[in-house]
Formats: structure tokens, C-alpha cells, sequence
């Protein structure tokens, strides 16, 4: 058996599985993409069909015009707090995995459980409120930012505690006999050596906190600091007669994932099986 | 003698540590204590237990709870059990085998919010595709979505349909790790197809079955989008599990009982993560 | 003026005491060699004096100047690595002049300097490629390189050619010592390679369980052994060693005869054995005897020796140069 030559029962099982595969996995997004191209009165039938109409430019115009552009608002607080919460994930991921990985012991016994309560603990999300208040970060773009920083510190500094395990100490050394300064070493020998990782984390994190719902339900209530995920289910309730534009409106929050499937599907694969081999 | 400061200076936790103790730790240590009392974020009146005592009591409540066990449970275990069969079938070098992959891992990705209302209309009961098409075979399909005897276990499928495929990605890095020659070894012993299934595949792909159970047991026990996305916790009460107990009292201002609610939820996991992390890792097998 | 001091050095990991008091004179411009048994600390001196472990107690000198609680980059010292660590993501050229950048020295300069130290280790050529790109034997260079243009007063090596192949290694012990003998720099070399010890040192120190058990030219040390482990430690093939019974016969608590300095003869000695096996090397031939008053005797002979196993053989100890320790 090889990889080229499929024997007739693989090609069989093969043909069955992709069929199944077929009507279960693509049937909900091809039925996405047709609701969202159809008229309002087609749409409301439900059915999984050929659109007989093709209002593709109208829907798509009539989503982001609603509710004067809030749409176009939510992707750009979206992106902002994507953007923000992902980079400061990265930088204090890095930081804390890289001590977590080089100090024997002592505080680090420490961290480690505050590594391992953050992938466990469900956040207590009044108290949490509570909090941000008196921060006054309450319903603000940064406590958002903040809060998922807080939330995926601990998925970061696991993935590059054990990436950075693979990087000789050797590397540190030398760096210290040629005159380094702790910061300085990890900028200049520790990071640029952290590339592949670094990827597999933006990618991860960036689709997990764009597609966050909770949280800013939470936190982030009110018109002004809409996000995409918010808008959507808020729609839900406006566009009860309009499912031509609901449905255009999930086709553009899935367009995003996809095209970050379909460049970095590599990346994505690592950072989520990560740890799935090694316990 | 004096004692060089370290090339790996503990401030570098410093900027971490603190949005993580301030925004995640306080209010988790603070929760036992909001939990006692009658609060309103400015004031808290101590009450001592019966915020608790109502979580036990009020029917809804103690469903919510029972729901979330039984939505955990059946999540998870659909999870695992069908990732596993997936990931067998798409590494066995089957056509197509690397779309397959893709198709399944997809969902994943996408909106949970997007996912809910998709299938909301797909499970509406009378013009819902899933009923139309059961029509055609001549079975009368029920109303998923607004039965209080199956709204939960309607969104357990949403949320398997969406989630299967990082189990399956999880299950198919380990079968990746294990090395052929015990496949070969097995064939030469005359093991069959299935026997080689349970004597090699099952334990030596345990890690990965670890990973995905501990995962799925945690999302299950803390999942609250899809469900509010779907039902809203209805009919009644039939699809609440904690997590939209704790989001529907905190929507109606009882912030003393909703967080009562988490340090639940929080018990509640740590009773069922931590002696299954412990089993399992005291039966590790040493390759 | 000296090189290196070691004054009553001690350093414990934990409860554990790795260097038990260690008091040392390398002079400047000397190649000063390490050895000893694998985890005897070897390792870990050489990262006392450069500054990468700290010691529990004692001094450190280099250049008259007194370094136990200096940073590394303090010290004049350069190290090369068992596994070079070169950086991956830099070229060679800014691999050696890494060290000279962080220092912020001008560009030009820096360019000068990395220059001069390429011509001298012939890596002209390799200079924008990446280590991922270089043999064993051209990383090791550049990890020299690396060292050289440091331009420091001590150079540390820590078994810097364990990983090349025979050929590799011999020649890189050849233009390691034309190196030294160039720059005149102290060197400390540490390894587990007696042939490297011997043929690149002026002086070797060799270290037991964290202590020294004896310091001398290479000869001194063949020759004049303080210690039955510094007898067993130095040779090839090893010293036979007897104590015991045996050696108490013998007269002392310990004896030695070095293989080569056995006279074998089908007739005549003092100790008759059985010959067990034999390993012929081309050059001399080593012959491996049962010998029943003693047990297993190794004897070392030049060129050929026509002996088969089962054969009976005498061995004698060539006059002076027995060793018998108390
Ligand atoms: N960071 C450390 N923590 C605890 N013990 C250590 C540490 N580094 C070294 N040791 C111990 O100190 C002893 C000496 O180690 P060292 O590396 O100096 O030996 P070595 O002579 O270089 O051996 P080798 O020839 O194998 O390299 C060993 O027993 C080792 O286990
Ligand atoms: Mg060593």
C-alpha cells in the first residue's frame, strides 16, 4: 500500500466519506452563501436552494448601510482589539514562557500554577466587571484588550515555554560572554529565533478573538464599542423578516477565517494539536 | 558572597503578571466573597450561603446545573469517540484525504453566533432543511430547537458538528506519532483490522485521547455562546446550563447570585478535571 | 604576571559539592588542559572563571585583576562551545562580530576587526551564509572566529572538538595550537581526550570527584604520576593497576607497570601467563594476559608479535619503571 496507488476499497471508502462529509460539513456553508445571495421573500422560505435571483451587491450594501454603518464600526473595533490583544500576547507570552523555560525554580513553581488556574478557572465575570469599573476600563476598547490578554496569556506561555525548550541555553551564553544585557538577549538571540511559533499564535489568537462572543458581551456593552460577533447576534433579533441579510452579514464573518484557513493552515494545525502528543 | 543578578530577570513576568492577577485572579479570589452577599457592585450586604442555598433549591436553577453534566457529558464524549473514528478514516490514505481534513477542521474556525443562526434555520421545525429532507424518507421530524425534551441535546449536536473537528485534528497528530513498525509488528503477530484497532491504535494513541477529553470536558462544562445563540437556555429553562444561569442573573442584577453561579461553575470543574488529570496521569504508559 | 588565579575555589549545586576547594596557576600564554572523568567538574571550573556560574566561595584572577563577581563580558575571557552555539539566524560575519556591535563600536571598525579574524581561520568565503550552511568543521571555525575577534586575554575552550570526526579533530588539534602559538593568548581547554592532552598542552591539570589530583607538563604527568588515578587516567592503553593482596606482595598498597613498559618472551620473566587476546594495531600490538598470581595483565609491544590466543607467555617490568604508590 502506498501513498499514490489507493487500492478500489480506499477509493470507495473515500468516495462515501467525502459524500457524507459533503451534506454534513459543507451542506450549512453552501446554504450560508445562498441565503445570503438571495431576495428578502426567497429567503424566508428556509429552503436549500439555487437562488433564483442573485442580489449579491445589494445585500452586501444593505448589511453594511444598517443601522448607520454599524457593521463597518464593528470591524474596525474588532480589528482594533484583535490587533491590540494579540500583540501584547505575544510580547508577554514570549517574556513569561521564556523565564518559565531558563530559571530552575524558586517563583517559577509560581507561575506555572498561574499558567496552569488561567487554562482552567472559568473567569468570574461580575467580580471581573467589578474590577474594570474601578479601573474605569469598563466598556472601553483597552480593558477589552486587557481582558483578552488576560484570558490567553496562559495558552501563549505554554506554547512558547515548550518551543523555547528547544533552544540551547548554549545560544544565552554565549551571548553573555559577548557582552549582552538580559534584554538584549532575548531581543536579539531569544525572539528572532521564535518566528515559527510567533505565526502559529497570531494566527490561533487572532481567530479566537475575533470570533469572541462572551466577552464582549460582557465587557464591551453598548453601541459605540460594537463588535462583529455582537453585531451579528444583535441582528438576529432586527433582521427577523431579513434573513437574506442576516445570512450575508454571517458569510462576511466567515470570510475572514477562511482566508486565514486557507494561508496559514499549517500554523493552525500546530497551535491547535499542540501538546496533543507530549500529554 | 554577593549574588550577580540573574540573565533572566523575573521583572520580564512583571507587565504579564500584572494583567493577569488584576483582571483574572482578583476577581476570582473575589468571587467567594461576592458570592456570600447582596450586591450591586457598589454595595455588598454579607448573607452568608444563601445565594447557594437558592442555587440548590430553585428548580431552574438545580436544572441548569444538571444540564450543564449532562451537556459536558455528551459533548464530550461524542467528541471523542467520533474524532477518533474521523481521524482513523482520514489518515488511512483515503481519496481526498487532505480536503476531507479541511472540511472537518473548518467549522472550528467559524463564528460560533454564525454557526447558531445557520442551524436555527436548518432546525426550524417546519421549514427547516434537516425536517424537509427527513420528510422525503417519511419521517416527521420533531421541533429540535423548541422541544423542551430535546432542545439540549439539539444544541450538544450544533456544538459537535462545530467542535468534532479539533478532536479529529488532535487524534490525527497522535495516530501520526505512533510508529508504523507496531502496525507491522501487530500484522506479523496476525492481528486483524479491528484487533489492531484495540490492541495498538486505542493505547498508544492515549495521550491525544487525554488531551481531547480534558478539553471538551472543560468547553463543555464552561460553553455558553452557542447555546445562547440557539435557545437562550428555552423553552422554559430546558437548555440552561450554568454558564446562561450566571449571564440571566447577572442580566437581572442579581450580581451576588451570579457569581455564586461561578464559584460553582469553577467547583464544579476543578471536582471533575482535577481527579480525572490525576487518573490519568497515573496510569501513563512509559513508551 | 599571571594569567589565571584560582584561589580556594568552591561551588555547590544545592546540597551537592561540585568543587571542593581548587587553587590554581595558569601563567600567561599558556595552554592549560582539563582533564578527568566524565561530571568531575570540569565543566563547571571552566564556567566559574568565565563567569557563567557563580562560586559558592574563593577567588578568581585573570591579568592580576580580581573577577569573582564580575560580569563575563568583564573579564578579557572568550569561550568556544562543545556545540559552537553559533547563532542561527545570523550570517557568520555577523555571528563574530556579534560581540562587537552590542559594544556599539563603529561600523567600520567593527568590520576591520571581523575581517582580520575571518583571514585568520580562512572563512573568507563563508561569510553571509548562515550556520545552518556550514560543515562541523567550518562552525567550529567560525565559533573560534567568534572568540578571536574578542581579541581577549583568556580563551576557554570546553570540548570544542567532540563533535568532528578523527580526521577533523586531528587537525583541528594542530591549528588550535598554531593559534595559540600566533596569538600567545592563555588558553584553557578542557577535555576528555587524553590525546589532546597531551599533545596540545603545556600544562595539564587533571581533576577528580572536584578536586585536582595533580597539575604537570604532559611528560611529568606520564612519567611521574602522584596519584594511582592520575597513573590510570594517563596511557593508552590504561596502566595495570593492582592493589590488594597482589600489590602487598609486591611491597606497597598500589603497583603499576604501563603496558609499554612490559618485555614479553616466550621462555623467560616474571610472570607467566595465558594470552587471552590480542589486538593487532599495525604500529605495536596489544596483548591481553591471564596471569594467575596477578589476574589480568595488558602488555604493549612495538611492530608484530606472533602469538596466538592460548599461547603462555612471560612478562617483565622494565627496570625503573615500576610505579609503587602508598
Ligand atoms: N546546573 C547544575 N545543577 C546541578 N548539578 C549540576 C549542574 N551542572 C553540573 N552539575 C553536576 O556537577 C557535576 C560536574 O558537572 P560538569 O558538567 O562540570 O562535569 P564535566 O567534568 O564537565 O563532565 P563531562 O566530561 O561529562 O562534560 C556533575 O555531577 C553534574 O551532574
Ligand atoms: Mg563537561
Amino acid at each position: 500500500m502506498t501513498r499514490n496507488s489507493l487500492s478500489v476499497r480506499q477509493r470507495n471508502t473515500g468516495l462515501i466519506a467525502t459524500a457524507a462529509a459533503a451534506v454534513i460539513f459543507i451542506t450549512p456553508f453552501l446554504y450560508i452563501f445562498f441565503m445570503a445571495m438571495k431576495t428578502k421573500k426567497e429567503a424566508a422560505l428556509f429552503l436549500f436552494s439555487w437562488p433564483r435571483e442573485w442580489h449579491f451587491w445589494s445585500n452586501l450594501t444593505e448589511v453594511i448601510m444598517a443601522r448607520n454603518y454599524m457593521l463597518l464600526l464593528a470591524y474596525m473595533n474588532s480589528t482594533l482589539i484583535t490587533v491590540g490583544a494579540v500583540t501584547l500576547l505575544i510580547l508577554f507570552g514570549a517574556m513569561v514562557g521564556y523565564i518559565l523555560q531558563r530559571r530552575p525554580s524558586g517563583w517559577n513553581r509560581l507561575i506555572y500554577a498561574g499558567v496552569l488556574v488561567g487554562l482552567m478557572v472559568p473567569p468570574a465575570v461580575v467580580p471581573t466587571i467589578w474590577v474594570l469599573q474601578g479601573l474605569h476600563l469598563f466598556k472601553t476598547l483597552q480593558g477589552m484588550v486587557l481582558i483578552q490578554v488576560a484570558y490567553g496569556l496562559a495558552f501563549s506561555v505554554l506554547l512558547y515555554r515548550s518551543f523555547i525548550a528547544t533552544i540551547p541555553r548554549d545560544l544565552d551564553e554565549a551571548a553573555i560572554i559577548d557582552g549582552a544585557k538580559p534584554l538584549q538577549i532575548f531581543v536579539k538571540v531569544i525572539l528572532p529565533l521564535l518566528r515559527p511559533v510567533t505565526v502559529t499564535l497570531i494566527v490561533v489568537q487572532s481567530i479566537a478573538i475575533f470570533n469572541d462572543f462572551t466577552n464582549p458581551l460582557y465587557y464591551l456593552p453598548g453601541k459605540e464599542n460594537v463588535t462583529v460577533q455582537l453585531t451579528l447576534f444583535n441582528f438576529q433579533s432586527q433582521f427577523q423578516s431579513q434573513f437574506n441579510l442576516l445570512f450575508m452579514n454571517i458569510l462576511l464573518v466567515t470570510i475572514p477565517p477562511l482566508i486565514v484557513f486557507v494561508f496559514f493552515n499549517r500554523q493552525i494545525v500546530a497551535g491547535m494539536t499542540a501538546g496533543a502528543v507530549k500529554g | 558572597m554577593k549574588q550577580r543578578p540573574s540573565p533572566y530577570p523575573y521583572w520580564f513576568v512583571l507587565p504579564a503578571a500584572v494583567v493577569f492577577v488584576t483582571l483574572f485572579l482578583v476577581p476570582t479570589v473575589a468571587s467567594f466573597w461576592f458570592s456570600m452577599t447582596r450586591w450591586d457592585l457598589f454595595t455588598a450586604e454579607f448573607i452568608g450561603w444563601d445565594n447557594y442555598r437558592q442555587f440548590f433549591k430553585e428548580p431552574f436553577l438545580v436544572q441548569g446545573l444538571v444540564n450543564t453534566l449532562i451537556y459536558a457529558f455528551v459533548t464530550s464524549a461524542t467528541k471523542s469517540v467520533l474524532g477518533l473514528l474521523l481521524a482513523v478514516l482520514l489518515t488511512s490514505g483515503i481519496l481526498w484525504q487532505g480536503f476531507l481534513r479541511s472540511v472537518v477542521f473548518f467549522p472550528v474556525l467559524v463564528s460560533t453566533i454564525g454557526v447558531g443562526i445557520t442551524f436555527q434555520a436548518l432546525m426550524h421545525p417546519t421549514k427547516g432543511v434537516i425536517n424537509l429532507a427527513l420528510s422525503w424518507v417519511g419521517i416527521d421530524g420533531p421541533s429540535w430547537l423548541s422541544d423542551p425534551g430535546l432542545a439540549l441535546y439539539s444544541v450538544a449536536f450544533i456544538d459537535l458538528w462545530k467542535g468534532v473537528g479539533l478532536a479529529t485534528l488532535i487524534y490525527i497528530a497522535g495516530l501520526a506519532a505512533i510508529s508504523p513498525d507496531y502496525y507491522e509488528a501487530a500484522r506479523i503477530d496476525g492481528a486483524t483490522r479491528i484487533q489492531q484497532f484495540w490492541r495498538v491504535t486505542l493505547p498508544l494513541v492515549r495521550p491525544a485521547t487525554v488531551t481531547v477529553i480534558t478539553l471538551s470536558l472543560i468547553g463543555g462544562l464552561r460553553s455558553f455562546d452557542i447555546i445562547w445563540a440557539t435557545t437562550r437556555g428555552g423553552p422554559g429553562f430546558s437548555s440552561d446550563v450554568l454558564a446562561s444561569v450566571i449571564y440571566k442573573q447577572y442580566q437581572a442584577g442579581f450580581y451576588g447570585l451570579a457569581t455564586a453561579g461561578n464559584v460553582i461553575l469553577f467547583l464544579l470543574i476543578a471536582i471533575i478535571i482535577l481527579p480525572l488529570t490525576w487518573w490519568f496521569s497515573s496510569r501513563e504508559v512509559d513508551l | 604576571m599571571a594569567g589565571v588565579v584560582l584561589k580556594s575555589l568552591k561551588k555547590s549545586f544545592g546540597a551537592v559539592e561540585v568543587i571542593k576547594g581548587i587553587d590554581l596557576e595558569v601563567k600567561a600564554g599558556e595552554f592549560c588542559v582539563f582533564v578527568g572523568p566524565s561530571g568531575c567538574g570540569k565543566s563547571t571550573l571552566l564556567r566559574i572563571i568565565a563567569g557563567l556560574e557563580q562560586a559558592t566561595a574563593g577567588e578568581i584572577w585573570i591579568d592580576g585583576r580580581e573577577v569573582t563577581g564580575a560580569e563575563p563580558s568583564d573579564r578579557g575571557i572568550a569561550m568556544v562551545f562543545q556545540s559552537y552555539a553559533l547563532y542561527p539566524h545570523l550570517t557568520v560575519r555577523e555571528n563574530i562580530g556579534f560581540g562587537l556591535s552590542l559594544a556599539r563600536l563603529p561600523k567600520d571598525q567593527i568590520r576591520a576587526r571581523v575581517d582580520a579574524a575571518a583571514a585568520a581561520l580562512q572563512l573568507g568565503p563563508l561569510m553571509d551564509r548562515k550556520p545552518k550552511a556550514l560543515s562541523g568543521g567550518q562552525r567550529q571555525r567560525v565559533a573560534i572566529g567568534r572568540a578571536i575577534v574578542r581579541d581577549p586575554k583568556v580563551f576557554l575552550f570546553d570540548e570544542p572538538l567532540s563533535n568532528l570526526d578523527a580526521a577533523l579533530r586531528a587537525q583541528m588539534r594542530i591549528e588550535l595550537t598554531d593559534l595559540h602559538r600566533r596569538l600567545g593568548a592563555t588558553m584553557i581547554y578542557v577535555t576528555h581526550d587524553q590525546i589532546e592532552a597531551m599533545t596540545m598542552a603545556d600544562k595539564i591539570v587533571v581533576l577528580n570527584a572536584g578536586r585536582i589530583e595533580q597539575v604537570g607538563t604532559p611528560m611529568q604527568l606520564y612519567n611521574h604520576p602522584a596519584t594511582p588515578f592520575v597513573a590510570g587516567f594517563i596511557g593508552s592503553p590504561k596502566m595495570n593497576l593492582f592493589t590488594g593482596e597482589t600489590a602487598r606482595a609486591l611491597g606497597c598498597t598500589t603497583y603499576g607497570i604501563r603496558p609499554e613498559h612490559l618485555a614479553l618472551s616466550p621462555t623467560a620473566g616474571t610472570w607467566q601467563g595465558k594470552v587471552r587476546h590480542i589486538e593487532h594495531l599495525g604500529a605495536d600490538t596489544v596483548i591481553y594476559l591471564d596471569v594467575p598470581s596477578l589476574g589480568e595483565l595488558v602488555a604493549r609491544v612495538a611492530g608484530e608479535m606472533a602469538a596466538d590466543r592460548g599461547d603462555m607467555l612471560w612478562a617483565s617490568p622494565m627496570p625503573g619503571r615500576e610505579f609503587r604508590f602508598d
